[in-house]
């Protein structure tokens, strides 16, 4: 088990070095110009000039890249061009929300979703199932800003419920903080919802086929037992296999809801780094989902065990 | 957060819900001593010599002193200067400063700091430019007093002192202003009326700004930059929302106390709030520009300029921009902000009529034969995508050949500095804008500028414009001003420098409870109470 | 997903017997009754490309003509879905959108599926290649592929085949990574492990047994990333990185009137009305083509 975990992250190394190097290669062939925005409208060419030198961006993209790489390796992430702040600075700064918008987006899409997808196929076929379905297929074809903007509009504007926007950090009250995430979270919740709820269905479609759930039905138990304890258990691992697939749509989907309820998350630091060419930043923050990445699906594989004794590393 | 403060917290919300006092238990500590403000946009470094935009620079005139200070008159006024001497030649300046002023980490100002300021602050500001070329001397002459001495007189030596544009003359520290002006600042240390809080500073999201307690505010009532910088609560809050949509929504709901920049379409829902009032924001309003690049073809010939104008109408873009209210715009035939004291239309006839036939006839005794117009346009700015798409619409009625580069602003900024032709990486034409309060005069409005290679981008070279430029700032009178600027903007207009799109206002929104919010060119603090 | 765990049915699907005095149009018939998610999906999405097509018949007026005197009108007999800030005529734009979010969904789709094939192939039957190639599309997972879209249009500017080919090479890795899995269960596979002992060359074998059975999984998959692509057009456009706004995509639209939402709803809600149902006809359609091809693959996708 231990073999498994070392050799897995360090076989992941590799990985994350493409991730960086691809996506540094790419933003500094971009056009954009940090030195221009920073500068300002006002500014005459040879100030920009100036600002850039500064910044070291006149030098050649590998030279950056070599000096980028070096300070990683050290734990350095270097300093945003615009804020001055160090990048691991502004990302502990945005972690929060981010994670707290993302923990309860899947507690609320896993407690929603798993009973509906169970629901769905011991009903398969009644109008349960297709209503169950039918609204996992909607989750799927709604953009979720739509699905923020309405929840927004009615829950906040019109019945005054519950904040539009902004987050509250957890230190401040658990109260105030769910309450501002709760719109989120649902609004993002709903394409995970879909998802998850179709692969629950489907595996306990083909669970409930199998010789010991019929036993156990014909033996009496409680429909309920044979439903949640015997059959969801062995039906575990592609719900939990979706869960980790879903990880990256989850931070893709972020980014929007971010921007919609106003969450100071890393969703809006990254598209802001990207709009502003803060080089360090988009390094850092990539650098720190792929991370998050693997050790999700790492976290996953190890869950296997748990749900299904048969699996072993 | 270890676990004894979740449980704390945790208990916390649990008799906050069990009392029925759901309402943000932890904001209740000081209800009304934060002011909770939407800026125009997002705080993301926090160096005004270093960096210039507008948003910059009005967090900085929370945090650092200046000098001098416009008033709502265009007068400047001292502010941290007590006295100033200049001699009969107008050769040698004498300031002395208000004694007692301290900097937020305790020490006192002294004329070290503010000549160490100036030095960094002239490298950067157009008129600080200027003061350098004529200088002979700017050192302290004790504690309190420094001396400027120069080659030939400066009339405009208090202007450039208080005026409002970016770069200001913020007095730092010493040892922060001897940073190079071309290098960020990483410690953010002033002697105005409100600290920064580095540590709850979250680009993108939040700036706080706390009351400086040893600020000695002027005793004159304060008026704009001029005057008694009293900080009338506890803390500022700058909440960055990137959505228009969610900042209306949150004002109405009462999460922020004021938005710098409401979106003109949403201003009749908070007009018609009960707990919202809604006025004009910058008297000074915009200039919006629709610039070209005068060193290749299409817009190197001043016939193509000219049936660029003749074709455009400003009301199209204006409405694009501001939308429906006619309050918010007004036509300008001229480069000059309405309103203001040397405000001229003369030559401006072009820009009052649209007409299309005329325009294609330029164009055609212009030898056009179908070269591109490459517009680089901004989609993340509200303003130049809509001004963006009238003119895409505008070129091709009069059948120019457009190629649509559709970018953000970053791309915009680093693109229009290149010099080569458009088909090349270089570009035709691109939009901007310029705050009202840059276009008063001559003395910082770059854009007007046609000094060929050293002008601003599209490089104009119009030795017409140069010459009033120059009557201008040697101009003794207002009366010499004026004509200078009539002629000014006659030449500018001929030539085409750029085209102006129009004069566009904006709104402003705050909660009720707010008292003391003016119109100004920058939001004003100072005199703003929470009730 | 491991490969090991991916269930693909060895028999290819056309080879169900069907009986001879069945007409073609009978059986089609008979098709669509047993699987209406098909017929429903396919239906909707038809009329969705005949709308796109017959735009300028469909009592529209130019999309992009500006008109800033007639800006944010409700809807009325006039402009039957009101018009957007520039006061264009959201009907137009909504219907000519079609074009645009069903040219991106099935662009993306076929590139991505095309691509992605040939890099599972490869890598699925060059073994050498595995590692590196699988390595690199771990890497290139591990950004969430909104982000990387995002990244991909900051390097160029805002058009339609710049959000075609910033989404696809956003979707290859997922499209490899299935393909592969197909050809690695499938290579264990008797009448594979048969050929191969006989000396049939590497080509021959994609050719004759691997690529007929990744059609199933890969035509459920086309369905899903076509489906996933007009969303993601949609949110690109959002944030403003997508097609320039003169363009008509229902993301465009949609972001005009973000900021509007609270005053003219409208201008949000027909092209979301639009664009979902359009989603939603592909995944109707993706579901009944996974059932019908094969209902085992309902598990892996």
């Amino acid at each position: 088990m231990l073999a498994f975990v070392v050799r897995r992250i360090v076989t992941t190394i590799p990985v994350m070095a493409f991730v960086a190097l691809f996506v540094f290669s790419l933003l500094y062939i971009a056009p954009g110009d940090p030195a221009a925005i920073i500068a300002g409208d006002q500014a005459s060419p040879a100030d920009v000039e100036r600002i850039r030198a500064s910044l070291g961006l006149d030098r050649p993209y590998l030279v950056r890249f070599a000096e980028w790489s070096f300070r990683v390796i050290q734990g350095d992430l270097g300093t945003s061009i615009f804020t001055n702040l160090p990048v691991t600075q502004l990302i502990a700064q945005r972690i929060e929300p981010t994670l707290s918008l993302m923990v309860l987006t899947l507690i609320f899409a896993v407690v929603v979703a798993v009973p509906m997808g169970v629901v769905a196929a011991w009903k398969a076929g009644s109008w349960v199932d297709k209503a169950a379905m039918g609204f996992a297929v909607l989750g799927f074809s709604v953009p979720v800003f739509v699905v923020g903007y309405l929840l927004a509009y009615f829950f906040a504007l019109k019945l005054d419920w519950l904040p539009v926007q902004g987050y509250t950090p957890i230190a401040q009250g658990v109260w105030p903080w769910f309450k501002n995430l709760i719109l989120p979270s649902v609004t993002l919740g709903l394409v995970y919802i879909a998802l998850i709820a179709r692969i629950t269905r489907a595996t306990m479609l083909e669970v409930l086929q199998q010789d010991y759930v019929r036993t156990a039905q014909a033996k009496g138990v409680a429909q309920k037992d044979v439903l949640f304890l015997h059959s969801l258990k062995n039906a575990a691992v592609p719900i939990v296999t979706i869960i980790g697939i879903g990880i990256a749509l989850l931070i893709g989907g972020a980014v929007v809801t971010e921007s919609v309820f106003a969450i100071p998350g890393l969703g809006r630091l990254t598209v802001d780094a990207i709009l502003r060419r803060d080089y360090p930043v988009i390094q850092g923050v990539v650098l720190m989902f792929s991370l998050v990445y693997v050790l999700v699906n790492l976290l996953i594989d190890l869950t296997y065990t748990l749900v299904d004794p048969r699996i072993r590393y | 957060m270890d676990r004894r403060t979740f449980l704390k917290s945790a208990t916390g919300a649990g008799m906050a819900a069990a009392t029925g006092g759901l309402a943000m238990p932890a904001l209740a500590q000081s209800p009304s001593k934060t002011l909770r403000f939407v800026p125009q946009a997002n705080l993301a470094n926090f160096d005004p010599i270093w960096g210039t935009q507008y948003v910059v620079r009005n967090a900085a005139a929370l945090v650092w002193d200046t000098l001098y200070g416009i008033d709502s008159k265009f007068q400047p006024q001292r502010q941290m200067v007590e006295t100033e001497e200049v001699s009969s030649d107008g050769l040698n300046w004498t300031f002395k400063l208000r004694s007692g002023l301290k900097f937020h980490d305790g020490t006192p100002v002294t004329s070290k700091d503010v000549v160490a300021s100036l030095v960094r602050w002239s490298a950067r500001d157009p008129m600080g430019l200027m003061l350098r070329a004529i200088q002979v001397e700017l050192a302290p002459v004790d504690e309190l007093t420094w001396k400027w001495s120069l080659k030939q007189p400066f009339p405009k030596m208090l202007l450039a002192l208080a005026k409002n544009n970016a770069p200001c003359s913020f007095v730092m520290p010493e040892r922060i202003a001897r940073t190079d002006p071309f290098t960020q600042i990483t410690e953010y240390i002033g002697s105005g009326p409100m600290k920064f809080l580095r540590n709850d500073w979250v680009p993108g999201a939040k700036a706080v700004f706390e009351k400086f307690a040893d600020y000695k505010p002027r005793s004159e009532k304060a008026d704009w930059l001029a005057g008694g910088k009293n900080i009338l609560v506890d803390r500022v809050e700058w909440v960055i929302m990137p959505d228009a949509a969610t900042a209306a929504a949150a004002l109405q709901n009462g999460e922020v106390d004021w938005w710098e920049t409401p979106l003109a379409d949403l201003v009749p829902v908070l007009k018609g709030h009960k707990d919202i009032n809604v006025d004009i924001g910058d008297p000074l309003g915009n200039v919006g520009a629709f610039r070209m690049n005068h060193l290749f073809p299409p817009f190197n010939n001043v016939k193509v300029r000219q049936a660029v104008l003749t074709a455009l109408n400003q009301e199209d873009y204006m409405r694009a921009v501001v939308g429906d209210d006619d309050k918010l715009w007004k036509p300008l035939p001229g480069f000059f902000t309405p309103g203001t004291p040397l405000y001229t239309e003369e030559g401006g006839d072009i820009l009052k009529k649209r007409n299309v036939a005329e325009a294609k006839k330029l164009l055609a005794e212009a030898g056009y034969k179908g070269e591109p117009v490459v517009c680089v346009v901004a989609q993340d700015m509200a303003a130049t995508k809509s001004m963006g798409d009238v003119t895409a619409s505008l070129l091709k009625s009069i059948g120019m050949n457009v190629d649509f580069v559709a970018t953000d602003w970053g791309t915009v900024g680093s693109r229009r500095a290149q010099k080569t032709p458009p088909g090349q990486g270089g570009w035709s034409m691109f939009h901007t804008w310029h705050a009202g309060a840059d276009c008063i005069n001559p003395a910082a409005y770059t854009a007007i500028r046609a000094n060929g290679d050293k002008a601003w981008f599209g490089w104009p070279d119009v030795p017409a414009v140069e010459t009033e430029v120059t009557n201008w700032f040697n101009a003794k009178d207002l009366a010499e001003e004026k004509a200078a600027m009539g002629r000014l903007n006659k030449a500018a207009v001929e030539n085409v420098v750029f085209a102006p799109t129009g004069f566009y206002l904006g709104y402003q929104a705050w909660r009720k409870n707010v008292t003391g919010v003016v119109s100004g060119p920058l939001p004003f603090f100072w005199d703003v109470k929470k009730g | 997903m491991t490969a090991q765990s991916t269930p693909v049915t060895t028999a290819p699907p056309a080879a169900e017997p069907v009986k001879a005095e069945l007409g073609r149009a009978a059986r089609f018939r008979r098709y669509l009754r047993r699987h209406p998610s098909v017929a429903v999906g396919g239906g909707l999405l038809i009329l969705m490309a005949l709308i796109g097509i017959f735009a300028p018949l469909l009592w529209t007026t130019d999309p992009t003509a500006i008109s800033p005197a007639r800006r944010t009108r409700v809807p009325s007999e006039l402009y039957w879905f009101g018009t957007d800030m520039l006061g264009r005529d959201v009907y137009s734009r909504v219907i000519y959108g079609a074009r645009v979010s069903l040219l991106v969904g099935f662009s993306v789709a076929v590139l991505s599926s095309v691509i992605g094939l040939a890099i599972g192939l490869f890598a699925g039957f060059i073994r050498w290649a595995d590692g590196v190639i699988m390595r690199i599309i771990d890497g290139m997972m591990s950004i969430p592929p909104i982000l990387l879209a995002i990244a991909l249009m900051a390097l160029t500017r805002g058009s339609i085949q710049n959000v075609i080919i910033a989404i696809t090479i956003a979707e290859i890795p997922r499209v490899a990574r299935l393909v592969r899995g197909v050809v690695l269960s499938l290579r264990e596979q008797p009448y594979v492990e048969a050929a191969v002992a006989n000396g049939a060359r590497a080509p021959r074998i994609i050719w004759r047994h691997i690529l007929p059975n990744t059609f199933a999984p890969m035509s459920v998959q086309a369905t899903y990333i076509c489906a996933s692509a007009m969303i993601v057009e949609a949110i690109l456009s959002f944030i403003g990185a997508g097609v320039p706004p003169s363009v008509p995509s229902w993301g465009n639209i949609m972001a005009e009137g973000r900021a509007l939402w609270q005053v003219r709803p409208h201008i949000i809600l027909f092209p979301a009305v639009f664009l979902s149902i359009t989603v939603l006809a592909v995944n109707l359609l993706g579901d009944g083509l996974r059932d019908s091809l094969d209902p085992r693959l309902a598990k892996t996708l």
